[in-house]
């Protein structure tokens, strides 16, 4: 290497600096390097203390007129404060001037909250546990996605592999895909009746279409030498299926079931619009009735929680069912 | 065996190809991209039909594909969600064959591509060279009459080539099965093929064919040395001017 153009190399050694569980990444450049970008635990606990911190100061600095109120029940001492509620909201007019310091009515607090839940935990909302809510909603998931999988993965796996199958089922499929699962609501109302017989029709509806493209994807996502090994050496067409189209579509049919699950899920609440007795949907529209919030902001928690529970067991479930995936 | 493969279409990809292939040799087949050496293999492998012409193995025509011609592909094509065992005793397992038979057999097989003890390994965990010896493993536990390869080192580094190679004639030797191999390099044809065709594109065919005493001499010599040869480096250079000249001519058409 000579002239002015040549470069002088004179590394000693490159090692990660610092303590072993906190070793430096000696890249220069790292903006734009996706491997260099993990998600740092210490800034979700951040962004959960300042979710936090924001219900609190939305329920307990912008929400609630302390001073406002301390003036008013000073200047007033023989108003009780529940009466003046009730009162005030009697006569719906002045309901609005007070609203201001009636803080529970906009917004619950959070320790509202978490009295409301454990309430729900131990006496239930309108004589029903959070249990039984939780339960019913989840075995009303499980029967959608149930129905939804058996239909659509045979469907969907017959278009990955028929051009007639797939002109037939393109059709039905591209129409009905993009229809939100709200939209039909009165429709199936209207075909199948009130609760569980319009409902779990109605989350068969949100999953059936997800699952039959993600068997159709799975199917063709199949590498061709694979089936071309399978048959010259000696597999029967239904060999080559059992054996190789479905074992390597199951990444992809598990992709489709975390993407249905997660679609659900967000119909759940719609679902239970439909005239259901039980279920977390179902609670927050009885709550809502009863302008009971902190119950309302508790069902949402639990819908929350439940869905990320859910997500990350079918990630394990499926770390464990298809170590393959990512890595052939 | 008698290739007799017209094709009598717009586009000739394999026009007037005949020739016969004794059973136990090492056929490569060399060429520039698009003279058809993949499509002659897939149609002898029977993905493909030929449009005209006739492929016989033995007396019997090729209407489809089957356990008597094992093909190996240039990325594995292993099952990922099957350990390397179950890939090797595929095959035979399809076949009806039961595991006291073909167990045994998967563990020589695993010792005679040097795979000992990696049966219960996954394949995802393999490196490419690994790979490629399950690959051969799992075509060889049919016992076919004939193993195709297409570019099977093709996607392996320069060392793990050349010791594969070796395994590939080692192979060739203990079994004394007929290999027809698709390859890009050159080097590895003319060292590997016991006979070479050299195909020339548009319409596809054989411009020429080498028989070459290099395979048999790898089997016992240094395949370093023999690359060294005088002879060979001639041959490798007649082959890689003819090929240039067609990639040359192929480039003159289009521009």
């Amino acid at each position: 290497m000579s002239g002015s153009m040549g470069a002088q190399v004179a590394a000693g050694s490159l090692e990660n600096k610092g303590p072993k569980n906190k070793t430096k990444n000696a890249r220069t450049v790292s903006f734009g390097d996706a491997s260099a970008v993990r998600s740092i635990p210490a800034f979700s606990v951040i962004a959960f203390v300042v979710m936090m911190l924001f219900w609190w100061a939305s329920t307990r600095v912008w929400g609630f007129d302390q001073a406002f109120a301390d003036n008013f029940f000073a200047e007033n001492p023989d108003v009780n404060q529940e009466k003046l509620l009730i009162a005030a909201c009697n006569r719906s007019d002045e309901c609005g001037e007070f609203s201001q310091f009636i803080t529970p009515q906009q917004f619950p607090s959070i320790k509202d909250t978490w009295n409301a839940a454990g309430l729900l935990f131990t006496d239930g909302f309108q004589n029903t546990t959070i249990w039984e809510h939780a339960f019913t909603s989840l075995w009303r998931i499980t029967r959608g996605m149930f129905f939804g999988s058996i239909v659509g993965i045979p469907v969907g796996m017959a278009m990955g592999l028929s051009s007639k199958v797939r002109g037939f089922f393109d059709t039905p499929v591209e129409l009905f895909r993009p229809i939100p699962p709200l939209a039909l609501i009165p429709l199936f109302i209207a075909i199948f009746g009130i609760g569980d017989a319009a409902a779990i029709p109605l989350l068969v509806f949100a999953s059936l279409w997800i699952m039959t493209i993600a068997a159709r994807a799975g199917m063709r996502n199949v590498q061709l030498s694979k089936v071309r090994a399978a048959y010259s050496l000696g597999a029967t067409k239904r060999q080559v299926l059992t054996k190789v189209l479905i074992p390597n579509a199951l990444p992809e049919l598990f992709t489709g079931f975390r993407v249905a699950l997660g679609v659900s899920w967000g119909t759940l609440v719609a679902a239970e619009l439909v005239g259901t007795n039980i279920g977390l949907g179902t609670m927050i529209f009885q709550a809502r009735n009863f302008t009971r919030l902190d119950v309302i902001v508790v069902g949402i928690a639990i819908i929350a929680i439940l869905g990320v529970l859910m997500d990350v067991f079918m990630r394990i479930l499926e770390s464990i069912l298809v170590p393959w995936q990512g890595k052939g | 065996m008698v290739y007799a493969v017209p094709k009598g279409e717009d586009v000739h990809a394999l026009s007037n190809i005949n020739f016969d292939l004794a059973s136990g040799r090492l056929l490569t087949l060399l060429g520039p991209s698009g003279c058809g050496k993949t499509t002659l293999l897939n149609i002898i492998a029977g993905f493909l039909a030929p449009t005209g012409g006739q492929i016989l193995l033995g007396d019997d025509p090729i209407t489809g594909p089957g356990a008597d011609r094992g093909m190996v592909f240039q990325q594995g094509a292993l099952f990922e969600w099957q350990s390397v065992a179950k890939n090797i005793s595929f095959g035979p397992r399809m076949a009806g064959v039961k595991s006291d038979v073909y167990g045994p057999e998967v563990d020589r097989l695993l010792d005679v591509v040097g795979l000992s003890g990696f049966g219960n390994q996954q394949v995802y965990e393999l490196s490419g060279g690994m790979q490629q010896r399950v690959a051969l493993a799992r075509c060889l536990a049919n016992d076919p009459n004939m193993m195709l390869m297409d570019e099977p080192l093709g996607a392996l580094d320069a060392l793990t080539r050349e010791k594969m190679q070796g395994l590939i004639l080692e192979l060739w030797d203990r079994t004394k099965k007929t290999i027809i191999m698709v390859t890009h390099s050159v080097e590895e044809a003319i060292l590997l093929g016991d006979i070479i065709f050299v195909m020339a594109p548009r319409p596809g065919r054989i411009e020429k064919v080498y028989e070459l005493p290099f395979a048999k001499r790898a089997l016992t010599e240094d395949t370093r040395a023999i690359k060294q040869d005088p002879e060979f480096v001639r041959i490798r250079e007649e082959i890689l001017s003819s090929i240039w000249e067609m990639e040359e001519e192929i480039m003159g058409r289009e521009g």
